[in-house]
């Protein structure tokens, strides 16, 4: 009952570093996708250079880099903001891939509808398209979630209190060091249950929006 | 050729029957298949034709009835084992719609891979005998070749020459030339009238009116799950019995 | 540009760590493929009880972070009387996740073989056995090849896990450097640069993949 508790002491942390890493990934994605699409190749090569980057090397290195790495005169990044900022780069690279799927899975014929009934590009993007390839990158946003719960682990390395760091505590302060970790394993299981009902629910809804 | 005059039939089907739950493909099915005959089953779509068939070698299995094979019986509905399965396929030799060859493999190895894992010919028989076969068809050339650079009417030959490879006393055929250019069928088709000639057995589920008129001994009409015409094609074709047979016809071959 | 002098210098010592980190990356997935592959076959058994563990190993494991099944084994077993070396554990953890995700990946790609083709089997007569072997295995690999490649990748940059257990590879000699010279960024710099190396063509050589596999299945139907 003890490992339990210790256990779940980090759940906080957890869902902090993952919200905010994964609110950080789907805003400065939507910036990232348009540069991958951009018709400047300085400005295309220059996202896909960032994107390969961010998603090419380990995020614990990422993490490693923000926290021990940049200072600027006396200042450093705390634990939990390295984390966030870590984790939101590297959200915002897998998303920018995401939406990049998901506008390509949207027929040629949209664009092309849009253009004939003389509506702008960007119109044509954030009212027709857009929405449309929001719907199609729904599941592979919700599966990336789920993975960015796991990852979120990764900042226990750097001191952030969350599970994982009292799961280790615990476990080394105590004896029965592998109940500690299948309980820590199980409360993972339990947070991406309700992130998968959640998708299929969005899913189910933009699915009426769009085809009303 | 009536079948009637023949002692021992190749297939026999008592009483089969077949449902999915609460809805039934087709029920009480009698039919008899001399050795040598060529018996062509036609009828609207979801007729039951198709499953059928695939419930002559048990791809799909009766929910009850039996069938015999080439002296081999399987009752449907009381443990069927896989052994007695395995023995009745031997038996019987499957064209599918969709030709259903193996992409990863050569037009030969597609021909000898069963002949060596089920009836244990070394690769040299098995290679002999497959291009014997491919050249029956018309396609010795192809051996090396993969399926995917073969038309369909090509694949299809392929196929025919995959089941003849297991020496099989029935050739079952799942509406052959659907899937292929009209054009593309007649070479099918030929191959299939050649075989026909050399006295082989055949089942062919078909649309081709003509093939089951000039080429089949026997015609079958399945419609709402029963069999409603059985005898000469020429004779069914120009007199039905049925008038459901004679909507079907005027359907297929009015327009 | 004292910061190349420093590369120079540091870089056959990351460069053992890379190797390690590589080494760690091929024994996981020659001990992981091959269970994924079992597990993926026996997640369709006829045995529900079979069926039932399969499923269970797979998800627990997949559901777990890699993190944490890193640290079971190294910190968790030895209070079951099984201690493992920080290498052994390292390897045996990411063999354990690369069989779940891999029999996911597998699993796929067998369902992707054409039904058609196992009924041709049976037709034929060839046993269950020989059409997993010959038809069902050999193409639904082909058929998973891009995706476990990916996967390859993602479990190459697990390796950097290893550092919490003490693991000398390619993270841990860097934060080892880091560490006694202070300079953090520029040490790291390198390692993530080391890590890019290996991943940003190998996701390229995905790409290609993917591609010549679709040109390939289209041209088959």
């Amino acid at each position: 009952m003890e490992a339990l508790e210790a256990v779940l002491l980090g759940v906080p942390l957890t869902l902090l570093v993952t919200g905010a890493s994964l609110s950080i990934g789907v805003v400065l994605g939507v910036p990232l996708v348009m540069g991958l699409r951009s018709r400047n190749m300085p400005i295309r090569s220059a996202c896909r250079y960032t994107v390969n980057l961010l998603r090419g090397i380990p995020a614990i290195v990422w993490l490693f880099i923000i926290y021990f790495g940049v200072s600027i005169g006396a200042f450093q990044f705390d634990a939990i903001s390295a984390a966030i900022i870590g984790l939101g780069l590297i959200s915002a690279a897998y998303m920018a891939e995401i939406y990049r799927g998901g506008i390509s899975a949207v027929h040629a014929g949209q664009w092309e509808a849009g253009h004939a009934l003389g509506v702008s590009d960007w119109t044509t993007f954030s009212r027709i398209v857009g929405p449309q390839a929001l719907r199609v990158s729904i599941p592979s946003m919700t599966s990336y979630a789920i993975s960015l719960i796991k990852d979120s682990s990764i900042a226990s390395t750097i001191g952030v209190t969350e599970i994982v760091f009292f799961t280790t505590q615990d476990a080394r302060s105590g004896g029965g060091g592998l109940t500690v970790y299948l309980l820590a394993a199980a409360v993972y299981v339990a947070m991406c249950i309700p992130l998968g009902l959640l998708s299929r629910k969005l899913d189910s809804s933009l699915r009426k929006k769009v085809s009303r | 050729m009536d079948a009637s005059q023949r002692a021992q039939p190749m297939v026999s089907l008592r009483g089969v029957s077949k449902n999915y739950g609460e809805r039934t493909i087709f029920s009480d099915v009698n039919l008899d298949v001399s050795p040598g005959e060529v018996m062509a089953v036609i009828g609207p779509s979801g007729a039951g034709k198709s499953t059928l068939l695939r419930c002559i070698n048990f791809l799909e299995e009766p929910t009850s009835g039996q069938i015999t094979l080439g002296g081999r019986t399987i009752r449907a509905g009381e443990g069927v084992s896989g052994r007695d399965v395995q023995a009745l396929r031997r038996k019987a030799g499957m064209v599918f719609q969709h030709f259903n060859l193996f992409p990863h493999m050569s037009v030969l190895d597609n021909v000898s891979f069963a002949q060596m894992r089920v009836l244990k010919r070394s690769r040299e028989d098995a290679n002999k005998r497959s291009l014997a076969l491919l050249d029956r068809v018309g396609l010795a050339d192809f051996a090396g070749s993969y399926p995917a650079r073969c038309s369909g009417g090509q694949q299809q030959r392929i196929a025919i020459a995959r089941a003849l490879a297991m020496d099989p006393e029935v050739m079952l055929f799942d509406e052959p030339t659907s899937a292929l250019d009209p054009e593309v069928g007649l070479e099918v088709l030929a191959v299939m009238k050649e075989l026909a000639s050399d006295g082989m057995t055949m089942i062919i589920v078909t649309h081709e009116m003509g093939f089951a008129r000039d080429v089949s001994d026997t015609l079958v009409v399945m419609a709402d799950g029963k069999i409603i015409e059985h005898g000469d094609p020429r004779q069914i074709l120009s007199e039905p019995n049925h008038d459901r047979t004679r909507l079907f016809l005027r359907a297929v071959l009015g327009r | 540009m004292s910061f190349i002098t420093d590369w120079l210098d540091w870089f056959p010592t990351l460069f053992d760590g890379l190797l390690l980190s590589l080494q760690i990356t091929g024994l996981s997935l020659l001990l992981g493929l091959p269970v994924g592959l079992l597990l993926a076959v026996f997640a369709s058994s006829r045995n529900a009880l079979v069926r039932g563990i399969c499923v269970g190993v797979v998800e627990i494991s997949r559901g777990a972070p890699a993190l944490v099944v890193l640290q079971l084994f190294y910190f968790g077993l030895p209070s079951t009387g099984i201690t493992l070396s920080s290498f052994t554990a390292g390897f045996a953890a990411l063999a354990l996740t690369t069989a779940a995700f891999t029999s996911e990946i597998l699993r796929a790609g067998l369902q992707a073989v054409p039904a058609g083709e196992i009924e041709a089997c049976q037709t034929l007569g060839v046993s269950r056995l020989d059409t997993l072997r010959f038809v069902v295995i050999p193409q639904g690999l082909r058929i998973a090849l891009p995706a476990l490649m990916g996967f390859a990748i993602l479990i190459f940059q697990a390796t950097s896990l290893c550092f919490t257990i003490a693991v000398p590879e390619l993270l841990s000699q860097a934060y080892s450097i880091g560490s006694s010279t202070f300079k953090y960024f520029s040490v790291l710099a390198l390692a993530g640069l080391l890590y890019a190396a290996v991943t940003i063509p190998a996701t390229w050589l995905v790409g290609v993949t993917e591609k010549r596999m679709s040109r390939h299945l289209t041209l088959a139907h």
